[in-house]
């Protein structure tokens, strides 16, 4: 039996970040780089079906990125992943979450997994949607948002539950093979041990091509992509502040700034 | 020949040759029972894992002799029980060696060289001194009864914290028999000890040899005076002596022959313990072997020998059970629960023939003899127990062990687990970024040099709290104003400095301590600097004793130690003296630690303040609570914090004005206790670099000329 889990490694801004020359990204250096948060639980959702299981289960985790991501696959590796999967080709340098998707499908194919886990979102992105496009290209049934799980490995159909607003929980029973997106707090993710992230440096990560999956480079990077970003960029902050003194004051101050919007003060 | 120089005692007088066959017969098998109970008992710490010691064996036994025979540590804060237990002490080797004599002259040199010198003037003064060292023992043990029957003192209550009533090892009665049993005992055979001298001298009142030198045995004398004038004859005391002798004789042996399976072995295993001692047990933790598969202690035989021997050495003595904040604040731990649980753990299953399964080694859990999660969770490791231990007990080393394997199976605090993830992302325990680490520079008028990048003279290692609290923050910048005044060349490492660890390695986190420390050290070696100084006591500790495992030895000192020098030297004068009344709080890493009681005290007499020491203090100094990574679980919510317990010893200090602290966790976790028992506006906490800044007036600046 097997469990394939779709991870990111993902960045967080540190302070007094610098956008990137071409306007549509932050400067590498600047980024504090992790696995998704998100990941943390499916992949914790995973090793939990597995240690519960009486038959063996193999817990594989894949990416499509680079190789600094191997860090993330690593810490993956030392909470219990059995093996790392890493797809890149320079050619998916832009790729947008379909053309990640439709990668991510051709590795599910080849590794064949009784179902497929992902996180809701990425933490730095947040399109929410390359759990469930990965659905789309494999064909499979798929539910997003999911809080909890009850799936034995090899078994036909799994049952969870959904979260709706107003506190209206949503059972739903599901075909296996599936893709499922994991809902944060769906379980409480295990420490990785520094000694245990040592260890799993020593493991090694299975690294994929392009022609390894059989895809071609069209299918890949902004040509196999329905969107690409623009620009990336802080807002304009507003501004507010606290108009002080007595009523006929306070008034002077707002038809002033009311004027100097207006553009009158000039 | 003068009279008295044929006087001695006639062993086995009057005595049945079978009898005597018979007693030698009972004392050896007494002797085999001691042996295989030796055995047993070596046995058992050979099941735990090989520890090489240091130092040469002969300087360890020298020490070891010191220790037992001042009797130091077992005197240190209960002098009556160290005094009590001084007589029972003194009075038991003098006897010993009294047998000892006895038996050198009359089974090995009397029958092999025919050399007899127990005799004479050498007997009567050998009865004199036994009979004073038999008061002494009497006199020490009955203190004891008195002490355990009548003071009732909660330092020897069993009932444990880590267990409910109904739990089946919460009331532990056993123990206290055990102790009145041994008690008995020895108070008996000393008792009828007397009573047989009284007896004989009865029986033998008509020989002048005896009687005329009876006051050289002056209680047995004194006894005898009494059997007689009751109407004791000498007949009755023939009987008397011979009954009483067989009574003594058989309780004396069955003790020796017990000595290896009850309490009484501690006369053994503490002195061992005393001897194998670790004076930086707690200061410099051990690294992981690299060979050993899974870190920590999971089952018993994880345990060095030497730590299954710590176990049997304690002696229920709760000195370690008063020290504890953890138990005084009604946290589920006392460290001599810990020690006692798994002394109950080793016994029950290393003392067999044949070793039981793994599955039954492990110690962590809620069965009898296992110690929780929720126990070890709960330690400050403030070294408060290993430092008092008169028998050193190493307790903190032990629950560390077995925080690691905690560590590594998760099985802690959520909080604990994301800050272990924030400090191993970020290097701080803040989840700051790393550039932020100098930020506190940024408003100060001079500028802080980068030690990466120009030699100083001086290292400044700032530490974590230091860098990014707030509130600690204003100190570290005041600290900075004064070493900038006071013309000292220092610098600072900016976002080479990570945490420096200390904390982290007493979670149990070692891989991620062997991180940041291998980090700092890189840092360090690429710096140029003659000596390190911090404000930390945390950092402090783990730099000087811990990092040069890791091959990074440099010279450092506390800023209290440094501010003292500058004082000294004249490079900081005291233009506004300070008439405060004040306390001092010894932070547990600094003056237990590192027994650094005396600088801050120092600077603040030549500050001017009058400093009023709460009763806990220097080495019994009581824990702000932030210890050991407690600092970064929550305190259970209704219960009293250390801090708190704290604070409301230094309010008893009529007129307390300021509650002067030297460690930026300590200002932390005061200034939040003084306003949550409601102290606040009754005094303040200041940290001592403020102290000094109100009293050390900024250089005057040489006006502009116009």
């Amino acid at each position: 039996m097997k469990i394939l889990i779709a991870v990111k490694q993902v960045a967080a801004l540190d302070e007094d970040f610098e956008i990137r020359e071409d306007g549509r990204d932050v400067e590498a250096e600047f980024l504090i780089r992790d696995l998704n948060e998100w990941d943390d639980y499916s992949l914790e959702e995973a090793v939990k079906i597995k240690e519960a299981s009486s038959g063996p289960v193999e817990v594989v985790v894949v990416s499509v990125a680079p190789e600094e991501a191997d860090e993330a696959l690593r810490k993956c590796l030392a909470k219990g992943a059995d093996r790392a999967l890493r797809i890149w080709d320079d050619a998916m340098e832009g790729s947008d979450p379909i053309a990640i998707a439709r990668v991510l499908a051709a590795a599910a194919k080849a590794e064949a997994p009784d179902m497929l886990f992902a996180g809701v979102q990425s933490s730095d992105q947040t399109f929410a949607s390359t759990g469930i496009a990965t659905a789309a290209f494999l064909g499979w049934p798929h539910a997003a948002v999911v809080s909890s799980l009850d799936y034995a490995p090899g078994a036909k159909s799994a049952v969870f539950r959904r979260e709706l607003e107003g506190g209206l929980l949503q059972e739903v029973e599901i075909q296996c093979p599936a893709v499922l997106t994991i809902q944060l707090g769906i379980n409480t993710p295990r420490y990785a041990s520094l000694r245990s992230i040592k260890q799993a440096a020593a493991k090694p990560v299975e690294v994929k091509t392009l022609a390894d999956l059989k895809l071609s480079a069209g299918e890949v990077g902004e040509s196999g992509s329905h969107s690409r970003i623009r620009r990336m960029y802080i807002p304009d902050k507003g501004q507010a502040q606290l108009i002080e003194g007595d009523a006929a004051a306070k008034a002077r101050r707002l038809a002033e700034i009311i004027r100097e919007f207006k553009g009158d003060a000039a | 020949m003068s009279r008295t120089d044929a006087v001695t005692r006639i062993l086995f007088e009057a005595f049945p040759t079978a009898e005597v066959r018979l007693f030698y017969a009972l004392g050896y098998t007494a002797i085999g029972i001691f042996c295989w109970g030796v055995y047993v008992q070596i046995r058992k710490y050979r099941r735990g894992t090989a520890l090489a010691l240091e130092g040469s064996l002969w300087s360890r036994a020298g020490g070891m002799v010191a220790q037992v025979f001042s009797h130091r540590t077992v005197n240190r804060r209960d002098h009556a029980a160290g005094g009590a237990h001084r007589l029972i002490f003194y009075g038991f080797v003098l006897l010993f060696l009294g047998t000892a004599t006895i038996t050198l002259q009359y089974d090995i040199l009397e029958p092999l060289f025919g050399i007899r010198f127990w005799q004479g003037e050498f007997y009567l003064i050998f009865s004199l001194v036994l009979d004073i060292a038999g008061i002494a023992l009497l006199v020490g043990l009955v203190y004891m009864m008195y002490r355990r029957g009548w003071l009732k003192l909660p330092k020897l209550d069993y009932a444990r914290t880590d267990r409910a009533l109904g739990d089946p090892d919460f009331l532990r009665p056993e123990y206290r028999r055990e102790d009145w049993a041994f008690l008995w005992t020895l108070v008996i055979i000393g008792c009828t000890g007397f009573l047989l001298e009284a007896a004989r001298l009865v029986w033998l009142h008509a020989r002048p040899d005896v009687w005329d030198t009876r006051w050289w045995s002056p209680v047995g004398a004194a006894v005898a005076q009494a059997l007689e004038a009751v109407g004791l004859t000498a007949h009755g005391g023939a009987v008397l002596r011979l009954s009483l002798w067989w009574f003594h004789g058989l309780l004396a042996l069955t003790f020796i022959a017990l000595i290896p399976f009850t309490k009484v072995k501690h006369i053994f295993t503490s002195a061992a313990s005393l001897m194998v001692r670790d004076p930086k047990a707690a200061q410099r933790l051990t690294r992981i072997p690299a060979t050993q598969e899974t870190p920590g202690v999971a089952k018993i035989t994880d345990f060095t020998w030497k730590q299954l021997l710590n176990l049997d050495a304690c002696t229920k003595c709760g000195r370690c059970h008063e020290a504890c904040p953890a138990r005084a604040v009604g946290a589920p731990l006392s460290p001599r629960d810990v020690i006692l649980s798994l002394r109950e753990f080793a016994n029950a299953a290393l003392e067999s023939g044949s070793l039981p399964p793994a599955a039954e080694l492990g110690v962590h859990g809620k069965s009898p003899g296992q110690v929780s999660m929720e126990t070890l969770w709960s330690c400050r490791t403030c070294m408060a127990c290993v430092e008092i231990c008169p028998v050193a007990v190493e307790h903190v080393p032990i629950i560390v062990q077995m925080r690691r394997k905690l560590v590594e199976d998760g099985d802690m605090d959520p909080l604990l687990t994301k800050t272990l993830q924030t400090i191993h992302k970020t290097g701080n325990s803040f989840g700051e970024s790393k550039r932020k680490r100098g930020s506190w520079t940024k408003s100060l008028p001079f500028k802080v040099k980068d030690a990466r990048k120009e030699p100083v003279d001086l290292l400044w290692f700032v530490g974590d709290y230091a860098s990014f609290d707030p509130r600690n923050q204003k100190v570290t910048q005041i600290f900075a104003t004064l070493l900038h005044e006071a013309g000292v060349d220092f610098g600072i490492l900016y976002d080479g400095e990570s945490n420096a660890g200390n904390d982290v390695r007493r979670v149990g986190e070692e891989g991620l301590y062997e991180v940041l420390a291998e980090s700092n050290i890189a840092s360090l070696a690429a710096a140029t600097f003659k000596s390190i100084v911090t404000t930390d006591p945390h950092s402090y500790n783990t730099i000087l004793n811990e990092y040069p495992d890791f091959g990074g030895k440099y010279p450092i000192q506390h800023y209290t130690s440094l501010l003292k020098q500058l004082f000294m030297d004249g490079n900081l004068k005291v233009t506004r003296p300070l008439a405060l009344k004040t306390t001092f709080h010894d932070p547990c890493h600094l003056g237990r630690f590192n027994k650094g009681y005396e600088a801050p005290r120092e600077v603040l007499r030549l500050l001017g303040c009058q400093l009023i020491d709460m009763k806990r203090c220097r080495d019994n100094s009581f824990c702000c609570g932030a210890g050991g990574g407690r600092i970064w679980i929550p305190d259970p919510v209704g219960s009293e914090k250390p801090a708190q317990n704290r604070m409301r010893e230094a309010a008893a200090i009529p007129g307390l004005e300021v509650y002067v602290v030297s460690c930026p966790k300590d200002l932390t976790m005061f200034e939040d206790a003084l306003k949550t028992t409601g102290n606040e506006g009754k005094f303040v906490v200041k940290e001592l670099i403020e102290l000094v800044r109100e009293a050390v007036s900024a250089p005057e600046i040489p006006a502009v000329p116009a």
